[in-house]
C-alpha cells in the first residue's frame, strides 16, 4: 500500500495540518494583541473608585487596592446569584405543578405566567422591576413607615436584621463564636439521632419520626445555648436620617431588580423542567399512589417530586450555571458585582485582555462549584434505597 | 288491467318495552358526550373549577389574584400610562438612525420576509384560526400604532402590502399538491433555497448602494439583523465543531472542546466587553460587524452542543450501515449522520434561537450601539418623556415577546411537520 493511502499516516497527515492551521492562528492573534505589556500588576494599585452595595464589608476604595475592589464585587454577585437561584427553584417548583393542576385557572395562570416571562429579554425584564422600584416607590422623605419596623422608599426597603453584639453578662464579642460552634456541635448531634432512629425504622418498621426528633433537638439546643450564653444576637431595628436607612439591613433597588428579574425569567425556564420531568414519570407512580390512598399533597411530595427530580437535576444544574452569568447584567442597573467593577477597573487602568481573563476565570470558577455542588445532590438523590 | 298486486307492508315493529324507546348503551365516556352541551359545561366547570371546597378554596384564589393583576394592568394600560412616549418616538424605536429616504428598503425588506414566511408555512404547514388570530392581532397593533399621531398613511399600506404578500405566498404554495412526487421534492428544494437565501438578500436590501451602510442599522432593526445572523453563523460554526469535538483525532477533539467549553464559560456580555476591547486588534471593522462576529462565535458554541447531544443520540447502527453500504466518513457526515442530527437537534437549536433573540439587547448593555432597548432609552432620556420609563420598556418588552412567541409556534410546527420526537 503506498503510504499516502495508510490509515496512519493520514490521520498523522491530519492532525499536522490541523496543528499547523492552529498554530498559525494563534501566532496571528498574539502577534495582533501586543502583549508587551501584559501583567496582572496593576490590580495591585490603589482602587481610587467606590462601590456601592457592601454588605458585610466596609470598604472606602480610596486606598483598598483593585483586586480588594474586585472581590468586593464577586462577593456582590455570589449574593445575588445565591437569593436567585433559591428564589428561582422555589418559583420552578410551584409554577411547574400548577401547569399540571387539574384546576384549569390555577394551570393556565401558570402557563400565561411561564409564557410571558420566558419570551421576553431578561434585560428589560431587570431595567422595567428596576423602573417600577423607582417610579414606584415613595421617595425617601415620605417613606413609606410599616410600624417603625421597615421602611420602603425609592431608596430600597430596609428591614431589622440580626447583629452580634456584647451580650447581658458583658460577655465579649466572642459569645457569638461560641454559639456558633455550639450549633454546629448541636446539628451533628441531631443528625446523628436521626440516622440512628432511620435505621432503627428500616429495621423494625416502626415509624420513629427522625426528622422531628432532629428538628426538635436543634431547635431547643439552639434555644438553650442561645439563653445561656446572654443572647449574644440582637436584632438591629433600622431608621430614617435625612435622607439616608441607618443600621438594619438595606435591600437596595439595584439588588432587588437584579435578583427580582433573574428569580422570574430563570423561574419560568424551571417550571418547565419540573413540567417536563413530572409528565416524563409513568402514569402508573400517580395511579399507585391513589391505590394506596395518599392524598394529593403526599403524591406530590412522597410519590411524584422525589422521582422527578432525578430527571430534572441536569437541566436544573444548567439554570443555575445560566443565573451565574446572567447575573453579569447587573451592569445594566448599575450594581456593582464583579462585572461591573471589572468594567471599573478596565475603565481607569485599561489592560482589557488581563481584566477579560480575570473575568471568565472567575465565572468558570463560580460555575465549577454550582456544579459541584450540583453533582453532590444528584449522587445523593439518585442513589436508589435510600 | 288487472289490479297490481298490493305493496308487501313492512312487518309491524315490536313495541317498545314500556318506559320510552330502548336506546344503546355506549361506553361512559361516550354516553357523557351525548348529552346536552350545556349539562356538559355545567359538568366541566365542575370538574375543573369547583370540584371540593378546596379546589374552590384555590380557584377563588387564583381568580382574586388574577382579577387583582388584571385590575392594575388596564388600569395602567388604559389609565395611567403615557402611550405618547411610543408613539411619538416611533421611527426613533424601529430604526432610530436609518435613513428615512431609504425607507424603502426596510419596507421591501419585510415584504419579502414576510412572503418566505408564507412560502414556508404553505409548504410544510397550514395556517389554523390562532394563526389568523395571531396576524390579525399584531397586525392591528402595528398600524393602531402608525396611524397615531398623524403619520402618513403610506406605511400602514405599506405594511398590508406586506402582510398580504404573506398570505400570498402561502396561497401559492398551499395549493400544491403535498404528496411526495418529484414536483412536491423540486417545491420543498426551492422553497428552502429561497429560506437559506434570504438573509443574504435582507442584508444586500439594507446595506448596499445609495445612503446606507452597516452604521444605518439602528433600533428594532438592528435586533432584526443581528439574531439571524448570529444564528446562521452559530449554526454554521456549530456543525464543524461539533464534528470536531466527536472526532478520533485528539487534536481536533481537544480545540473544539475547549473552544465550546471556553465560550460557554463567560457570559454573552463578557464576550461583548472582548468586541469592544480586545477584538479591534484582531479582526478591527465597524463595531456592529464585530458584534455580529461575536453573536456567531457565542451561539455556534452552544449549537455545537446541541448538535453533539444529537450525534449521541443516533444509533450506532447508522454509521455502520453507512460503512456497509461503501460510504467514506466524508459522505457518512453528510448524508447519513448530519441530516438525521440536525432534525433531533431543531427544538434545542430553536430554544438558542429564541435565546440569542432575547440576547440581542445586551449589544446596548457596553457597546456604544443602539437597538430596540437602547433606543427606548433615548426616547425616555428625552425631557417631556422622563417620567415615561415604565411606559417604554413594557412596550419593548411586548414587541420581543410577540417574535419569541412567533418563533416558538413555529418550531412546535417545524417539529411536528418533521416528525421530530417520533419514532
Amino acid at each position: 500500500m503506498p503510504l499516502f493511502y495508510r490509515r496512519g499516516f493520514r490521520r498523522l497527515l491530519q492532525q499536522g495540518l490541523y496543528v499547523a492551521a492552529t498554530g498559525l492562528l494563534f501566532w496571528y492573534i498574539y502577534d495582533a494583541l501586543n502583549l508587551r505589556e501584559f501583567g496582572f500588576g496593576f490590580l495591585s494599585d490603589p482602587a481610587a473608585f467606590k462601590v456601592a452595595n457592601q454588605w458585610l464589608i466596609d470598604i472606602d476604595g480610596v486606598t483598598n487596592s483593585r483586586i480588594t475592589m474586585y472581590l468586593v464585587g464577586v462577593w456582590a454577585s455570589l449574593r445575588v446569584v445565591f437569593v436567585a437561584i433559591l428564589l428561582s427553584t422555589v418559583v420552578g417548583i410551584v409554577v411547574g405543578v400548577s401547569r399540571l393542576s387539574s384546576n384549569w385557572l390555577v394551570a393556565r395562570m401558570a402557563m400565561l405566567y411561564v409564557e410571558v416571562f420566558r419570551n421576553t429579554p431578561l434585560l428589560v425584564q431587570v431595567v422595567l422591576v428596576y423602573a417600577i422600584f423607582l417610579v414606584g416607590a415613595p421617595i425617601i422623605q415620605e417613606v413609606l413607615n410599616i410600624g417603625d419596623f421597615a421602611f420602603v422608599s425609592n431608596r430600597g426597603v430596609a428591614i431589622p436584621w440580626p447583629v452580634p453584639d456584647a451580650g447581658l453578662w458583658g460577655l465579649p464579642d466572642w459569645g457569638v463564636g461560641v454559639w456558633v460552634a455550639l450549633l454546629i456541635a448541636i446539628g451533628a448531634v441531631a443528625m446523628t439521632v436521626r440516622r440512628q432512629r432511620q435505621d432503627r425504622e428500616r429495621a423494625t418498621g416502626q415509624p420513629q419520626y427522625g426528622n422531628r426528633w432532629a428538628f426538635g433537638i436543634f431547635a431547643v439546643g439552639a434555644l438553650v445555648t442561645f439563653i445561656v450564653l446572654g443572647l449574644p444576637v440582637s436584632i438591629d431595628r433600622p431608621y430614617v436620617e435625612g435622607t439616608r436607612y441607618l443600621e438594619g439591613m438595606v435591600i437596595r433597588p439595584e439588588f432587588a431588580a437584579l435578583t427580582i428579574g433573574l428569580t422570574l425569567y430563570t423561574g419560568a425556564f424551571n417550571a418547565e423542567i419540573v413540567r417536563g420531568s413530572i409528565q416524563a414519570l409513568p402514569r402508573g407512580q400517580t395511579e399507585a399512589a391513589n391505590a394506596v390512598g395518599l392524598s394529593a399533597y403526599q403524591r406530590m411530595t412522597l410519590i411524584i417530586l422525589p422521582q422527578a427530580l432525578r430527571q430534572m437535576i441536569p437541566s436544573i444544574t444548567n439554570q443555575y450555571l445560566n443565573v451565574n452569568k446572567n447575573s453579569s447584567l447587573a451592569y445594566a442597573v448599575l450594581y456593582d458585582d464583579l462585572f461591573r467593577v471589572a468594567g471599573i477597573i478596565q475603565n481607569k487602568a485599561g489592560h482589557a485582555l488581563e481584566m477579560f481573563f480575570v473575568i471568565i476565570v472567575t465565572y468558570m470558577l463560580i460555575s465549577l462549584v454550582i456544579s459541584a455542588v450540583m453533582n453532590l445532590v444528584n449522587a445523593r438523590v439518585t442513589r436508589v434505597g435510600v | 288491467m288487472s289490479e297490481l298486486p298490493p305493496i308487501p307492508r313492512p312487518e309491524q315493529q315490536p313495541l317498545p318495552p314500556a318506559g320510552g324507546p330502548r336506546r344503546i348503551v355506549l361506553p361512559p365516556h361516550r354516553e357523557r358526550a351525548r348529552r346536552p352541551r350545556s349539562v356538559r359545561a355545567r359538568e366541566w366547570v365542575r370538574r375543573n373549577l369547583f370540584p371540593s371546597w378546596r379546589g374552590t378554596l384555590l380557584t377563588a384564589l387564583a381568580a382574586g389574584v388574577l382579577g387583582l393583576i388584571a385590575a392594575g394592568v388596564i388600569a395602567f394600560v388604559f389609565f395611567g400610562a403615557n402611550w405618547e412616549v411610543i408613539t411619538h418616538n416611533r421611527w426613533l424605536l424601529f430604526a432610530g438612525g436609518f435613513p428615512r429616504e431609504e425607507a424603502w428598503r426596510l419596507w421591501v425588506s419585510i415584504a419579502v420576509v414576510f412572503g418566505l414566511i408564507g412560502l414556508a408555512y404553505g409548504t410544510w404547514s397550514s395556517l389554523g384560526r390562532r394563526d389568523h388570530l395571531f396576524v390579525l392581532l399584531v397586525g392591528g397593533f402595528v398600524i393602531f400604532l402608525m396611524a397615531h399621531g398623524g403619520a402618513e398613511i403610506w406605511s400602514s399600506v405599506y405594511f398590508l402590502i406586506a402582510v398580504g404578500c404573506m398570505y400570498l405566498g402561502y396561497l401559492l404554495t398551499y395549493q400544491l399538491p403535498r404528496a411526495t412526487s418529484s414536483l412536491r421534492t423540486l417545491q420543498v428544494r426551492v422553497v428552502g433555497g429561497l429560506l437559506i437565501l434570504a438573509l443574504p438578500i435582507v442584508l444586500l436590501l439594507l446595506l448596499v448602494g445609495g445612503d446606507v451602510g452597516i452604521r444605518s442599522l439602528d433600533g428594532f432593526v438592528l435586533n432584526l439583523v443581528l439574531a439571524p445572523v448570529g444564528i446562521v453563523g452559530g449554526i454554521l460554526i456549530g456543525i464543524p465543531l461539533a464534528v470536531g469535538r466527536a472526532s478520533s483525532l485528539k487534536s481536533i477533539s481537544w480545540t473544539c472542546t475547549a473552544y465550546i467549553e471556553i465560550v460557554r464559560g463567560a457570559p454573552l456580555l463578557g464576550w461583548l466587553f472582548v468586541a469592544l476591547f480586545i477584538l479591534d486588534d484582531i479582526i478591527g471593522g465597524d463595531l456592529i460587524i464585530r458584534a455580529m462576529v461575536v453573536m456567531a462565535v457565542f451561539t455556534g458554541a452552544y449549537m455545537a452542543e446541541y448538535i453533539r447531544g444529537a450525534l449521541q443520540a443516533l444509533p450506532r447502527g447508522q454509521y455502520e450501515a453507512g460503512q456497509a453500504v461503501g460510504l467514506n466518513q466524508w459522505q457518512r457526515t453528510r448524508l447519513i449522520i448530519m441530516p438525521q442530527a440536525l432534525r433531533i437537534s431543531i427544538p434545542p437549536m430553536v430554544g438558542q434561537a429564541i435565546s440569542i433573540w432575547k440576547d440581542t439587547t445586551l449589544v446596548t448593555v457596553i457597546l456604544p450601539l443602539r437597538e430596540l432597548k437602547g433606543n427606548a432609552d433615548s426616547a425616555i432620556s428625552q425631557f417631556e418623556f422622563t417620567p415615561d420609563r415604565i411606559e417604554a420598556y413594557v412596550f419593548v418588552a411586548v414587541i420581543f415577546w410577540i417574535v419569541a412567541f412567533m418563533m416558538s409556534r413555529i418550531s412546535q410546527r417545524v417539529e411536528r411537520a418533521q416528525g421530530v420526537g417520533e419514532r
